[in-house]
């Protein structure tokens, strides 16, 4: 008991403990967080899901849910709790029809997502979402997320950009971070199985025609170890790929598109990867987000010349407009020379001095704080610079059918922002992300759960170890590459953001994306030879930053193609020399394969359509 | 301007400490200064980040001793806080470290389990319709449900540095703490239970926690409220709440504390007897007197007043 340490024997104990740590040497890493047997692949998991965001955790809870008997378990590639989901703010959109959001139905929900989508959503897909939506408000109130309530006891809903009722449910200005938390003690109370800080490098697949799926081959970050992990069937929901437009986006370091990257390269098609989104907003130091509320508290925006430029482009509505405009009027300001500063951090400024410094504080202080610690402004005094940042991957991995969240290839789900399911179209609304993961994480994990009890594993443990091996010489060779001669990761990642951010971002015009891909392809060639730096095969970060920009420059090169591809401007894709929507010939999915001799070939799908033809009336409310 | 970072590394079993220079621009956190001697310099360094806006809990480390989140932490001021230009970066205190500053958060994960960490909603709730609660029911485990799970509240916990077996990680305890206090949960006095079990009395009460957790959360705050609730739920049966208790006891009827009976009071006569070589070794060097009578402090009816005020103040939240 604390009370018989006296300080003098704490002190000393102290003094003990310092020179055990201090003697270093003595503690080698061993690495033994996985179990030997899975370490040795002898493990055969049901369902094996690839990232530990709100999807793959909500779809662990689905999958052992159905079945406790099934071996579920969750790689990660940092440990659960630190993925882009936490980094939501808004809420979770749901028709729950109480307390705030009586007057709200699932049809104006789906009406709502379909217009900010500019159609190109699925609405069979979109009409599922907004049935289940609210239910799963419901399931995550019975799991203890801790949400804001209104005086009736009922969840307080708020209206987010974009909805026409009050329908978003939070937990203050941090909706996905409770979210993650909040999946994550389930997770704890269940048991569920963590394959922690694990980079997972390939989807294996085995037989004549390589479909039949082997399981999971992954990097372990803490032993250098390369796992081949037998698996019946694999659910990929490793997020997003903002990280193309590297800083600038809002997304955490390790939304690298890995999953897709995977994906393609069994067969599944990158679905509508044209349609990024760009909220106008971020800092011009680091694309951090500066929330929405910035600009409708009041903040105005201006150019070099202190001209509030928002009178040319939107006089009605002004800094009010919606994302897009603004993110491109910033953008055109910036292109014709009335930006400050130079390069990728140059930005237009954002004056919060017309708004009362006690207002700041009362409802902006989060901006505040971010400004203040990264621009170095304060923002009550003065402007801080600010320009447009990557914020959403509306396109993803296709979703073959979106009650059981399979892909094309048997045995491989997906679901989160890696997917295209598509609900969200061409433009996401806010606090529908949140909404969609855990819908289509659930459905997705109880379809691979369904998968696996309906098969026995029929993959191969000598494929599952000839990749192992050529992983491992790849790791070997990769690592070990001399300096002199060759380019390093940050080189070439710099060059692809400058390439994504000039030539495929805010606008787009076909000779600056056939430049993009010309410049692609020669970064792609350069990557071959790439100096890493480190060989240590105990938590080797600069080999993993290797990995994950293979993955950005695919992503890269798929946006790219799908941009030149779709020859209109609808939602977050804008073409200068295709400056409208075209229903004629565009109501289609972008779907870009990746072919065996490693080319893209972009085919078409119609989209789906039910209840609402284009520029259909909105839907009343109850 | 230039500042010196001297990073402790750790590779392989191999052990050293590596200086670098960085140039400090405006708005340069550590998180920046790390990723530009990764860039620029030393490829080998390895640390850990992800969001990079104070949220995700990935990147804590210390800085001259002391646990900060490297995202939100701006070089500059550090450099200001200890009037230096040389900073020394670890890995996080309490943990094992796997790398540099990458550390092993599996056990931590495990650890959580004991208490275990989530609401148990009650009979009347279900799935389908969820559960209601009041806003002012909401506002008591709100704070607590800002928790990043970072790892900065247990860095410089002294308890943990002692012995980490029969103790949790603060972080733990807020965990517990938005449990216990959440009006949905059908079993507080059972998750309660298990919070006593794993070590809840035995925090030193040095505030480190509350120093460093970077979302204010006051852990040891949250220590304070889970002990005062084992006596709310019947779960004092123990040498820390009876401690408590004695001391309490004594303060309000003497103003001051009778050490020759507060260990019989916290532990029993029977296991305080075997605490009877030290008491001889006290009573020799004059430190204890069985014989005199305890001393009443003559300030006592003040002593009174002021315990009643705090009850009564506790008492109105």
């Amino acid at each position: 008991m604390s009370k018989e340490i006296t300080r003098r024997q704490f002190i000393i104990g102290a003094a003990a403990a310092g020179v055990v740590l201090g003697t270093g040497g003595m503690f080698v890493w061993k690495g033994h967080n996985i179990p030997a047997p899975v370490r040795r692949g002898d493990v055969t998991y049901d369902v094996l899901i690839i990232g530990s965001g709100g999807a793959g955790m909500r779809a662990a809870l689905a999958a052992m849910a159905k079945d406790k008997n099934l071996k579920v378990g969750v790689m990660t590639k940092l440990p659960p709790t630190r993925s882009a989901s936490t980094m939501a703010q808004g809420g979770m959109n749901g028709v729950t029809g109480v307390g705030t959001n009586v007057k709200d139905t699932p049809d104006l929900h789906a009406y709502d997502t379909i217009k900010g989508g500019a159609w190109l959503n699925d609405q069979d897909a979109v009409e599922f979402f907004a049935e289940q939506a609210g239910k799963t408000i419901c399931e995550m109130d019975y799991m203890g997320y801790p949400y804001n309530r209104d005086k009736e006891g009922y969840f307080h809903q708020r209206k987010m950009g974009g909805s026409s009722q009050p329908r978003a449910a939070y937990y203050m200005d941090r909706a996905g971070h409770a979210m993650v938390h909040t999946l994550f003690e389930q997770c704890l109370k269940q048991n569920v199985d963590f394959i922690s800080e694990c980079q997972m490098l390939e989807i294996c697949m085995g037989g004549e025609d390589k479909k039949q799926l082997n399981g999971v081959i992954a990097l372990d970050m803490r032993t250098g170890n390369i796992l081949g992990i037998p698996a019946k069937s694999v659910l990929i929901a490793t997020g997003g790929y903002g990280r193309a437009y590297w800083i600038r986006t809002s997304n955490p370091y390790s939304s690298t598109g890995d999953g897709i990257v995977a994906g393609m390269n069994i067969g599944i098609p990158f679905k509508d990867p044209e349609m990024v989104q760009f909220h106008p907003t971020g800092l011009a130091v680091n694309g951090v987000l500066l929330s929405e509320s910035s600009r409708s508290e009041g903040a105005q925006l201006k150019n070099k010349d202190g001209e509030r430029f928002m009178e040319k482009y939107d006089p009605q509505r002004m800094e009010l407009s919606t994302r897009d405009i603004v993110a491109q009027s910033i953008a055109k300001e910036m292109e014709e020379g009335r930006g400050v500063g130079e390069g990728i951090s140059a930005g237009v400024y954002l004056d919060f001095t017309v708004i009362k410094p006690e207002r700041v504080h009362a409802v902006l202080q989060q901006v505040f704080d971010l400004s203040l610690h990264f621009a170095g402004v304060d923002i009550t005094k003065e402007p801080v610079l600010i320009a447009p940042t990557c914020h959403y991957s509306m396109g993803g991995l296709e979703m073959a059918d979106f009650h059981t969240g399979e892909t094309r290839v048997p045995g491989v789900y997906t679901a989160g922002e890696c997917s295209c399911v598509s609900v969200h179209g061409a433009n996401r609304l806010g606090a529908n992300s949140l909404s969609e993961v855990l819908v289509f994480g659930k459905v997705a994990g109880e379809g691979a759960a369904d998968y696996a009890k309906g098969h026995d594993y029929k993959g191969s443990q000598e494929d599952l170890k000839a990749a192992c091996k050529k992983w491992s010489d790849t790791f070997e060779e990769v690592t070990h590459r001399e300096h002199v001669g060759n380019r390093t990761v940050p080189e070439i990642r710099n060059d692809m953001v400058n390439t994504m951010w000039y030539k495929c971002g805010v606008f787009r015009t076909e000779s600056q994306l056939q430049e993009a891909a010309q410049e692609l392809a020669k970064l792609t060639e350069e990557y071959k030879h790439v100096y890493v730096g480190d060989s240590s095969h105990v938590y080797n970060t600069a080999f993993e930053q290797y990995f994950e920009l293979g993955n950005l420059l695919q992503v890269s090169h798929a946006i790219v193609q799908g941009a030149i591809a779709r020859k209109e401007s609808r939602g977050g894709h804008f073409r200068r020399d295709f400056p409208k929507r075209d229903d004629q010939n565009f109501l289609k999915h972008t779907l870009i394969f990746k072919q065996p001799d490693g080319q893209y070939k972009a085919e078409y799908k119609d989209v789906v359509i039910t209840k609402f033809p284009p520029n259909a009336p909105k839907p009343q409310a109850k | 301007m230039y500042a010196k970072l001297r990073i402790h590394r750790f590779v392989e079993g191999r052990k050293w400490k590596q200086d670098y220079t960085v140039e400090v621009k405006t708005g340069m956190t550590i998180l920046e200064a790390l990723i530009a001697i990764k860039e620029q310099q030393d490829p080998t360094l390895s640390f850990t980040s992800s969001c990079r806006s104070s949220i995700c809990g990935a990147c804590a480390v210390r800085v001259n001793g002391n646990a900060v989140l490297a995202c939100e932490t701006l070089v500059s001021d550090q450099l200001a806080t200890y009037d230096t230009n040389v900073l020394t970066i670890e890995p996080l205190g309490n943990f094992e470290v796997i790398r540099d500053l990458v550390v092993n958060w599996d056990p931590k994960f495990d650890r959580m389990k004991k208490i275990d960490p989530a609401v148990e909603p009650k009979d009347e709730f279900s799935p389908e319709e969820g559960c209601r609660q009041s806003p002012e029911d909401f506002e008591k485990y709100k704070k607590y449900a800002l928790c990043i799970l970072c790892g900065s509240c247990v860095s410089e916990c002294n308890k943990n540095s002692l012995n980490q077996k029969d103790f949790l990680d603060p972080f733990a305890f807020v965990k517990g703490e938005k449990i216990v206090s959440d009006s949905r949960d059908k079993s507080p006095k059972e998750h309660l239970r298990r919070i006593v079990d794993a070590g809840l009395w035995a925090c030193f009460n040095c505030e480190e926690c509350t120093a460093k957790c970077p979302k204010g959360l006051d852990p040891a705050g949250a220590i304070e409220k889970l002990k005062a609730e084992t006596f709310k739920y019947g779960l004092a049966d123990n040498v820390g709440a009876k401690h408590a208790k004695a001391i309490y006891d004594d303060i309000q009827e003497s103003g001051t504390l009778d050490e020759s009976k507060l260990n019989i009071k916290s532990e029993g006569f029977l296991k305080a007897g075997t605490r009877a070589p030290m008491g001889i070794r006290l009573m020799a060097t004059g430190k204890l007197d069985p014989m005199a009578s305890h001393p009443v402090n003559p300030e006592i009816a003040t002593i009174k007043k002021i315990v009643q005020i705090a009850e009564q103040a506790s008492k109105e939240g």
